[in-house]
């Protein structure tokens, strides 16, 4: 890297983050705790977040969750978006209805009802989180199936009569480009808006803790939390999303 | 079923026998929404009604959210939060946007920091520090929904800057040197198909998130209506709330957002 040839708009862009950063500090130097804790505070408890065992649990207990609600979800969604290209009958039903109704309800209602109909607990809050990500993996992966190339498909079917043959070694290929998109925007809509399901009958997550954190007036902890949730999802997105996205955009 | 994933193999030719018509896929549809509304007027009374409530009772609760002055009027909060909310990210997204374009000192900051900084923080975070910050006000819940909407706005004012015709520009130099004339007869009038397209990308996400911060960060609002629901298992409100956004969330972006957006392309120009 060679540091002379870097722009100078990128150093004035960092330059602006440590400016940001300090007046932080210097406004929370005539401000009370509970209003403004200082950013070395505030990093020394996302460091506990990270390292204290009860704490990790919650930052483990998210993480576990949002995972796997993804997943779910992906499957969930692009098992719908399946189902409604290869039985064009329950098109009506999958696309005209069931999409437009999960993509409006609201998250909150979820939360709320999960926590009527259900026992508190991960299962619990696993079902809100999938109830709010699938449409969006159901609508980016039913988008991906436009796309697909039909005369590609045409192709592969003059070629063999078996169906799973088709999907496997040609449908999904072509798709992989829009489920790495759906990921990507479900992994994204978990860890910002999601995180409501650890707000209602929940004993564990970072959502759970910012809420008893704030309760108690404690903003070092909400503000910790908050920043160890904008880290795992750079986290995610440098770790897992961005090698995904370039393993399956080569194809 | 002759069709295959794809839908396009010989026997899935429109009009070939075996592919549906539109008319076989809405009379499916149409059993499917009649046998969910069976089973669920068959479950009253089997089930208790703080898990299902009947529909009658959901249905009276509907409309007392329309007819009862004090529900209207938070029905009107909402309604108000949202509007406001919009507006505010939408003027500060484009007033980002346009810096990062014609400042370009400033885009990695912007785009660079900013941006990713912004989209990756969480809407509760921002409920609960503007609670602490600000109280329980709308102004909380203005707070939190605009921190939500802000990226949104940059990322997809952005695009449309992206996306402006060079040639279309250096023409307009040619024939006048004056920016505001070219901002204004050139710049803009690109940019309106995006902006129809931001808006409705708003309104979808600014629903996701405004009763969650009005349950917890404001004393007005559907979100405050469902939080006393919550409080008296009063499942009745909570689906009639859940009803009316979904149908209002539909109506408003089949109605006016998707509209709005095919006329500005139409008329401005698409997305190249």
């Amino acid at each position: 890297m060679n540091l002379a040839r870097r722009p100078a708009s990128l150093w004035l862009a960092d330059a602006l983050v440590v400016a940001a950063i300090a007046a932080w500090a210097f406004g929370a130097r005539s401000l009370p705790e509970f209003v403004l804790p200082g950013p070395l505070a505030v990093a020394e408890r996302m460091w506990v977040l990270f390292t204290d065992l009860e704490f990790l649990s919650h930052t483990v207990a998210s993480t576990v969750r949002v995972l796997a609600s993804v997943l779910i979800a992906l499957l969930l969604g692009g098992g719908l978006a399946l189902l409604a290209r290869s039985v064009p009958l329950l098109d009506g039903v999958i696309s005209g209805l069931l999409a437009p109704f999960l993509n409006a309800f609201p998250s909150i209602g979820w939360a709320i009802l999960a926590a009527i109909w259900f026992q508190p607990g991960h299962l619990s809050i696993v079902f809100v989180q999938v109830a709010i990500l699938t449409p969006f993996c159901l609508i980016n992966v039913a988008e991906g199936l436009r796309q697909v190339d039909r005369e590609m498909i045409e192709m592969a079917r003059s070629f063999t009569r078996r169906r799973g043959r088709v999907l496997a070694s040609v449908t999904l290929p072509l798709l992989l480009p829009y489920l790495a998109g759906a990921l990507r925007i479900a992994y994204g809509v978990a860890w910002k808006i999601a995180l409501v399901a650890e707000l209602l009958g929940s004993t564990s997550g970072l959502g759970f803790l910012m809420l008893r954190a704030q309760g108690s007036a404690d903003l070092t902890t909400v503000l910790a939390a908050c920043l160890a949730i904008v880290a795992l999802f750079w986290a995610g997105e440098r770790l897992l999303l961005d090698p995904v996205a370039r393993r399956f955009a080569a194809r | 079923m002759s069709a295959a994933i794809g839908g396009a193999g010989p026997g899935a030719v429109r009009g070939a026998p075996g592919a549906p018509s539109p008319l076989a896929r809405r009379a499916v549809a149409a059993a499917f929404l009649a046998v969910l509304a069976a089973a669920w007027i068959g479950s009253t009374g089997r089930v208790p009604a703080y898990l299902l409530p009947p529909p009658g009772e959901v249905g009276a609760a509907m409309l007392s959210l329309v007819a009862t002055p004090t529900r209207a009027a938070h029905l009107g909060a909402t309604l108000a939060h949202i509007a406001a909310s919009i507006a505010i990210a939408f003027a500060g997204g484009a007033l980002l946007a346009f810096a990062a374009h014609y400042a370009r000192w400033s885009a990695p900051a912007i785009h660079g920091r900013l941006g990713p900084f912004l989209s990756a923080f969480s809407g509760i975070g921002w409920t609960l520090l503007g609670v602490i910050w600000f109280g329980v006000s709308s102004f909380t819940v203005v707070f939190t929904i605009v921190a939500v909407l802000l990226p949104f706005a940059m990322v997809n004012l952005r695009e449309g800057l992206v996306a402006l015709d060079a040639e279309l520009l250096e023409m307009g130099r040619a024939f006048g040197r004056r920016r505001g004339a070219a901002l204004r007869l050139l710049v803009l009038p690109s940019l309106v198909p995006f902006a129809a397209a931001t808006l409705r990308i708003m309104f979808g996400v600014a629903w996701k998130v405004t009763l969650t911060a009005e349950l917890f960060g404001g004393g007005r609002g559907l979100g405050y209506v469902i939080n006393v629901a919550r409080q008296d298992y009063d499942t009745a409100t909570l689906f009639a709330v859940i009803a009316f956004i979904i149908v209002a969330v539909t109506l408003a972006d089949r109605l006016v957002f998707a509209p709005l957006e095919r006329a500005t392309t139409r008329q401005f120009g698409g997305r190249r």
